[in-house]
């Protein structure tokens, strides 16, 4: 498949400067065709060959994200992204404030490189282990002219709208009727590492739509296995079956007994519903 | 207004809410355009931004400081706050 990469180019911030030198390391290396966003901005046409049927990685500085951003406003689908200032972070290293690369800045870029690399690699590892018959029986929560389904067993939620679902000691983790309907159309989807280890309550991926985001935050504790890659292609299947389908990963328990302390069944995860629904309204 | 609970324990007992550096703050306002749930508030004066309605935050939630550019925005320590949680509940259960 094309690959295309959009820096969002920030000239005036050394993260900006590195999300560019990533964007050319990749377009030298591995071929993909380089997006300018000033240009893209101004004349959409000029890329439409490069961008036709091509899979394209946005790549921002900071988070204020203006090429996430541009690609959004145009319409245009997102495969990938990489935040330069998230990934200094989490390597732990200080690029300065120069705007022109340096050798610990290089090495980031080095390090991003590999990164997706690994991440292409890992979409192919992580094949999903868990399997489970779709729920047939639901609790439902009416609010005015909507109408909020939760799976009547089976599943267990937290308080931020995302459901676990176990089978020995693997589980499925997804967002819960409610919460795609209060997103309404869900247009990007990006997951979370596979291999990553979480706490109960971290980040397991994050969801765009139009109107807002939401990070999904796991109701359980434990290690990454497989997400679905389903959702980065067709992320509306999470607005479709947020249950079935639109599953957002799969975990290997750690202390699932002590994530149940703050875990809600069917029933009382209902009445949280209601009171939010009544909240939104007012 | 924001749910008056997490978990069965009163909202205003925990904490987690945004704390701004404003050494860093440019002012932007990205993150209160952001939350949907009042829990930043403008003023004429300095701060020109302020954390007026930290029991307005979602407990857990740090999607403001993902739209921060200068990374201006902290939260508390999650396993400490969950720590606290589940003491209160503890301690609620044993009233």
């Amino acid at each position: 498949m094309k690959r295309a990469v959009m820096p969002c180019n920030g000239l005036d911030k050394a993260y900006g400067v590195l999300a560019r030198e990533l964007a050319l390391r990749l377009m030298e290396t591995e071929g993909m065709h380089l997006i300018c966003p000033v240009l893209l901005n101004n004349s959409p046409v000029r890329y439409d060959k490069d961008l036709a049927d091509a899979s394209l990685l946005v790549v921002d500085g900071c988070p204020t994200r203006c090429a996430s951003k541009l690609a959004q406003k145009l319409g245009i689908a997102v495969a990938g992204k990489m935040l330069v200032s998230e990934q200094a972070k989490t390597a732990g290293v200080d690029v300065g404030e120069s705007l022109r690369p340096g050798p610990v800045g290089m090495q980031l870029v080095d390090a991003m490189q590999a990164e997706l690399a690994a991440q292409a690699q890992a979409g192919v590892d992580g094949q999903p282990a868990v399997d489970f018959d779709p729920p047939t029986r639901f609790l439902t929560v009416t609010y005015d002219k909507f109408v909020f389904k939760i799976p009547a067993e089976g599943y267990l939620f937290n308080e931020n709208d995302c459901w676990v679902r176990v089978v020995g000691n693997r589980a499925r983790v997804g967002v819960s009727d409610f919460a795609q309907q209060s997103m309404t159309d869900i247009t990007y989807f990006e997951p979370t590492r596979i291999g990553a280890v979480v706490e109960q309550f971290d980040e397991v991926g994050s969801l765009e739509s139009g109107k807002s985001m939401m990070d999904v935050l796991s109701p359980v504790s434990g290690r990454v296995t497989a997400v679905n890659t389903e959702l980065v292609d067709s992320p509306e299947l999470i607005n479709e079956d947020p249950y079935g389908r639109g599953w957002i990963a799969e975990m290997e328990l750690r202390d699932f007994e002590s994530d149940k302390a703050l875990l809600l069944d069917a029933a009382s995860y209902s009445r949280t519903i209601e009171g939010k629904a009544a909240q939104a309204q007012h | 207004m924001a749910e008056d609970t997490f978990m069965g324990v009163p909202r205003n007992k925990i904490n987690w809410a945004p704390t701004i550096d404003y050494s860093k703050c440019d002012f932007c306002m990205e993150c209160d355009k952001f939350c949907p749930h009042d829990v930043f508030e403008r003023r004429d004066s300095d701060p020109k931004l302020v954390v007026a309605n930290p029991h307005n935050c979602v407990v857990f939630c740090r999607a403001c400081a993902k739209t921060c550019g200068p990374d201006a925005i902290s939260f508390p320590s999650k396993s400490e706050t969950i720590a606290a949680i589940k003491k209160m509940r503890e301690q609620e259960g044993e009233q």
